[in-house]
């Protein structure tokens, strides 16, 4: 079990407190169907810290009944049979662990502080837990790591049958340790036709293995184990972010205050007259002392926010779509924005279809969806720019 | 009128005549110390980095001679280049006199022989200046037997100077005072005034600059430019010193200013002359021609929303370059543009850079072509100077493309490679003969086209520098051109066409698709780049796609960062021309278009 500290327990009692202040100004009328615990380390708030953040969101909030499904992010060295009892019997339906890798050298160029055979004896501890999806995180494209080497991995992963893998590309930021080194030239990303070739060994090798894609970098055994979470930041659903750092997004139709009400009493000094208005994505404090700082004071830790008309959310929408193999509903992008995708780009599309970075396809509610293939996927980024989004006004 | 000197200073680029003005103008204290600026004459920013006048400005220098008597010295500046060789005539015109400036140690050059020429064609009286006597490397022997042999001139009539030092500036002075002869002409006979020169004053308009030959000029007669026909009232009338000085009238061999309420330039031909409307002048002043332009380039705005500053730039830049022509033109490509003629490429690239840098604006020019003389089956005959309206080539019966006759001046070690530079570029009738100890002079008759493609910057790179290059216009001969379109992905970029000696076609055509390859980004997509003739493919370059880009991960936090990137990425989109659906960067026409080697990895 976790020892109690004063500075975790500090933190969960400011988190408790946000929670009550955000929700009276959260107004959308659907319950929340997911509870995330992520970013950062929520493994190290012990059980009865976790219980005490759910029970506040119980009373605050409108949440599913009987109950939401419960995500939880943590770190190999957290993670006992003990403590994954004690999830399982607050609610948590998925357990995401933060593996990284299997192999020694590579957790230690990492930095991380558990080993290729901890990492996975403690899968196999989540998986014994019987929580509904277990989920590893790997990363790949280290320094000197081979498609061989990183084939082992996913080997590995595949063989401890865990519902759910997300594998990440090592991306250097500046700032961090990897950036730092990077700067000083004793790191490097790997150059692009390797990082191509890991790319599509990864999606090749889950695939054939049965965890085929639906995300770049996600991975699932079936439907039923893909992040229901996650997809909601993919497809604007709303979503209520509590925490240092964390982000919210309120759609139009969950209009921030309904007409005739009294504004909210948030920093915002915008009102959302009507559904057909901007949607609305705020993001908290970065930093824990300022974030606490704030909600010491009674306030609620906003750092800013930013309110997306039709034309960004078809922009996100349109990043975001190139990166899912469910693809972008066009029709739905047109509904609800405006934006017909395909006539603004016939000869783009048609020339994408015939290098095979996309198809144009019936999707699965009869509507025309245009889906990436693998290779469209592995550039996603540049796709998304290459694309018009001229929207009527 | 006999206290009265009109000369000019002609030299060759680099040898000192900007240097040299300068001294003259501070001897003769028409500017204090404090406020003289290096280089006073050549006001363009331009002018002063390049060394060399490009637009002719014109300065009246108090001078007290030896002799006790006070002159008044004209000093007309004139444009240092072959190119402007309109203009040099014009001012050449206006003067009884010529200091012709000679490096002491760079020597006699083509542009030397080819001013002397000039002033020698109008009667000029010369003096030759050997100028930068301080250098260690001048050899003014050496320089003086030049003088004797190349340009056949007196050496011992040379004066030596430094005008970077002041040295020999008094006695400079004084051989302008006694050697050049004081201007003729009838102060009773009715006005006649060459109009020799034309500035842009944002306040007053135009600004004339004249050479009275005959009678006397004030305000507020009537005058009439006896070409263009048109009338105006003069204003104003007076002195070009450093600042504009009014007097009450210019007379007979007088060099002046005149405002005559006129907003523009437009209309005005240098070489014009001036006379009075009331009492006309029998004939105007001899030898006025049109300068006729002999390159040809398309500029069009980097960003198309520049297009309305073009264009005012342009007329404005008109005013004070009557030499400069244009037409509209447009671009499928680059958008709308001007077809511009340019006396040539150094005219080109002056113009080009005064637009960049007095104006501000970012400009693509496309490859420059010059005139060619086509005859149709039909016996019908056209001029094409733009290859967008190159005719169909089954329609051609025969093509003529101009010829110049070239002088290329350079080091006998390097004969070899200028003979050869010469036969590169189907030279024709290629000679050359010894000057003095060591020099050559090469001559050939060239097609212009292939002076337009690189010529000077090849000359120089093979000569060390040394070598130097004039050249005049000869006539047109019978050739055999294409043109070369460019493709990326099977589009025609249009701005990229050009008109090629079928011998160059492949080689320019691969050049083109290499650079393009090089300077467009890589796109999702496979880009092919190819060179045409008609529907041959005779040149290929390939830019592979992205393989990888996408970002590992894409949660709450990461969103609007991404789409933040995705609209800096369309912004900067916009600074790409789109030709089919590859975006071609504007950096890459650039880069196509230069004619310099410099970049080149090859």
């Amino acid at each position: 079990m976790r020892s109690a500290s004063p500075a975790r327990a500090r933190f969960v009692s400011r988190l408790v407190e946000e929670v009550a202040l955000a929700a009276p100004e959260w107004r959308d009328p659907r319950p929340f169907d997911t509870v995330y615990f992520g970013g950062g380390t929520p493994s190290q708030l012990s059980a009865e810290e976790l219980g005490r953040v759910l029970e506040a969101c119980r009373g605050h909030l409108r949440l599913e009944t009987p109950a939401p499904w419960v995500f939880l992010e943590a770190n190999p060295e957290d993670v006992t049979p003990e403590v994954c009892a004690a999830w399982r019997s607050l609610g948590v339906r998925t357990l995401s662990l933060g593996v990284q890798s299997f192999s020694d050298e590579a957790l230690r160029f990492l930095g991380r502080r558990h080993d290729g055979r901890q990492a996975r004896a403690v899968v196999e501890t989540a998986l014994a837990a019987g929580f509904d999806t277990v989920s590893i995180d790997l990363i790949f494209g280290l320094r000197g790591q081979t498609a061989e080497d990183w084939r082992r991995e996913l080997e590995a992963a595949v063989a401890l049958a865990p519902q759910h893998l997300s594998c990440y590309q090592l991306t250097i930021h500046p700032g961090t340790r990897f950036g730092v080194q990077a700067k000083h030239g004793q790191l490097s990303e790997l150059p692009e036709d390797d990082q191509a070739t890991l790319f599509e060994t990864t999606h090749r090798f889950l695939s054939d293995a049965g965890w085929p894609a639906y995300e770049v970098s996600n991975f699932a055994r079936g439907p039923a184990h893909q992040s229901r979470h996650n997809r909601k930041y993919w497809d604007h659903t709303p979503y209520l972010g509590l925490g240092p750092s964390a982000h919210s997004l309120a759609g139009p139709e969950s209009s921030f205050a309904r007409r005739g009400e009294a504004p909210p009493r948030s920093s915002s000094p915008v009102r959302f007259a009507d559904a057909s208005g901007p949607a609305r994505r705020w993001w908290n404090e970065r930093g824990t002392p300022g974030w606490e700082r704030r909600l010491a004071a009674g306030e609620r830790p906003i750092e800013a926010q930013e309110l997306l008309g039709p034309k960004d959310l078809a922009a996100e929408a349109l990043l975001l779509g190139l990166r899912t193999t469910a693809g972008i509903d066009l029709d739905g992008l047109r509904a609800r924005y405006g934006v017909d995708l395909l006539a603004a780009n016939d000869t783009l599309v048609a020339r994408l279809v015939d290098e095979g970075r996309i198809v144009v396809r019936t999707g699965p509610e009869g509507g025309r969806c245009l889906v990436p293939t693998l290779s469209g996927m592995a550039v996603a980024d540049g796709l998304a720019a290459a694309f018009d989004l001229s929207l009527p006004n | 009128m006999d206290h009265i000197r009109n000369f000019c200073i002609i030299a060759h680029i680099d040898h000192g005549k900007s240097t040299l003005a300068d001294r003259l103008i501070q001897r003769c204290g028409a500017v204090e110390d404090r406020e003289f600026r290096d280089q006073i004459l050549d006001s363009m920013d331009l002018e002063r980095e390049r060394g060399i006048t490009i637009k002719a400005n014109t300065v009246t220098l108090p001078y007290t001679a030896k002799d006790g008597k006070t002159y008044e010295l004209n000093l007309i500046d004139t444009p240092g280049h072959v190119d402007f060789s309109h203009e040099v005539r014009r001012s050449l015109m206006s003067c009884e006199g010529a200091l012709l400036v000679v490096d002491a140690s760079q020597g006699v050059e083509a542009q030397t022989v080819a001013n002397l020429y000039l002033a020698m064609e109008f009667g000029l009286q010369i003096v030759p200046v050997i100028n930068k006597i301080d250098l260690p490397s001048a050899e003014v022997d050496r320089v003086m037997e030049e003088i004797d042999r190349d340009l056949g001139l007196d050496p011992f009539e040379s004066i030596q100077v430094s005008a970077k030092m002041g040295t020999g500036i008094d006695d400079l002075l004084e051989a302008i005072v006694t050697k050049l002869p004081p201007p003729k002409g009838d102060p009773e006979a009715p006005l006649k005034a060459l109009l020799f020169d034309a500035q842009y004053d944002s306040y007053r308009g135009a600004v004339l600059l004249v050479r009275l030959f005959d009678g006397k000029l004030k305000a507020p007669t009537r005058v009439r430019l006896m070409h263009s026909d048109a009338e105006h009232k003069v204003e104003e009338v007076g002195n070009q010193r450093l600042k504009r000085v009014p007097v009450p009238q210019l007379s007979a061999g007088e060099v002046g200013y005149v405002l005559a309420g006129m907003k523009s330039l437009a209309g005005l031909a240098i070489g014009d002359t001036l006379t009075e409307a009331d009492r006309p002048a029998a004939e105007p002043v001899p030898g006025y021609r049109e300068a006729k332009p002999v390159v040809f380039s398309s500029m069009y705005p980097m960003d198309t929303n520049d297009y309305e500053d073009l264009t005012k730039a342009l007329e404005k830049l008109k005013l004070n370059d009557a030499s400069l022509i244009y037409e509209k033109d447009s671009s499928a490509a680059l958008g709308f543009g001007f077809r511009c003629g340019f006396l040539g490429l150094l005219h080109l690239d002056v113009v080009q850079e005064r637009l960049e840098r007095e104006y501000d604006l970012s400009l693509i020019l496309s490859a420059p072509s010059v005139r060619y003389r086509i005859v149709l089956n039909n016996d019908k005959e056209v001029w094409i100077d733009n290859p967008t309206f190159y005719p169909d080539p089954a329609q051609i019966k025969e093509a003529y493309e101009p010829y110049i006759k070239a002088s290329i001046m350079t080091p006998e070690r390097y004969l070899g490679a200028v003979m050869e530079l010469c036969r590169e570029r189907r030279g024709v009738e290629t000679t050359y003969h010894f000057l003095a100890a060591g020099r050559m002079e090469v001559t050939s008759q060239l097609p212009l086209a292939e002076v337009l493609f690189d010529f000077y910057d090849r000359l120089k790179s093979i000569t060390q520098g040394y070598g130097s290059f004039d050249y005049e216009m000869l006539d047109y001969r019978l050739g055999d051109m294409v043109k070369v379109d460019i493709l990326v992905n099977g589009e025609k970029v249009d701005a990229l066409s050009q008109l090629v000696h079928r011998e160059f076609s492949r080689p320019r055509a691969l050049r083109y698709t290499e650079r393009l390859a090089k300077k467009i980004p890589r796109q999702q997509f496979k880009i092919a780049i190819q060179g045409a003739i008609g529907g041959q493919i005779i040149a290929r370059s390939t830019i592979n796609p992205f393989r990888k880009d996408v970002t590992a991960k894409c949660y709450g936090g990461d969103i609007s960062r991404k789409r933040k990137l995705l609209e800096k990425q369309k912004e900067g989109k916009k600074k790409m021309k789109m030709v089919g659906n590859v975006e071609i960067p504007q950096s890459a026409f650039v880069a196509v278009l230069k004619t310099e080697e410099d970049d080149d990895d090859e």
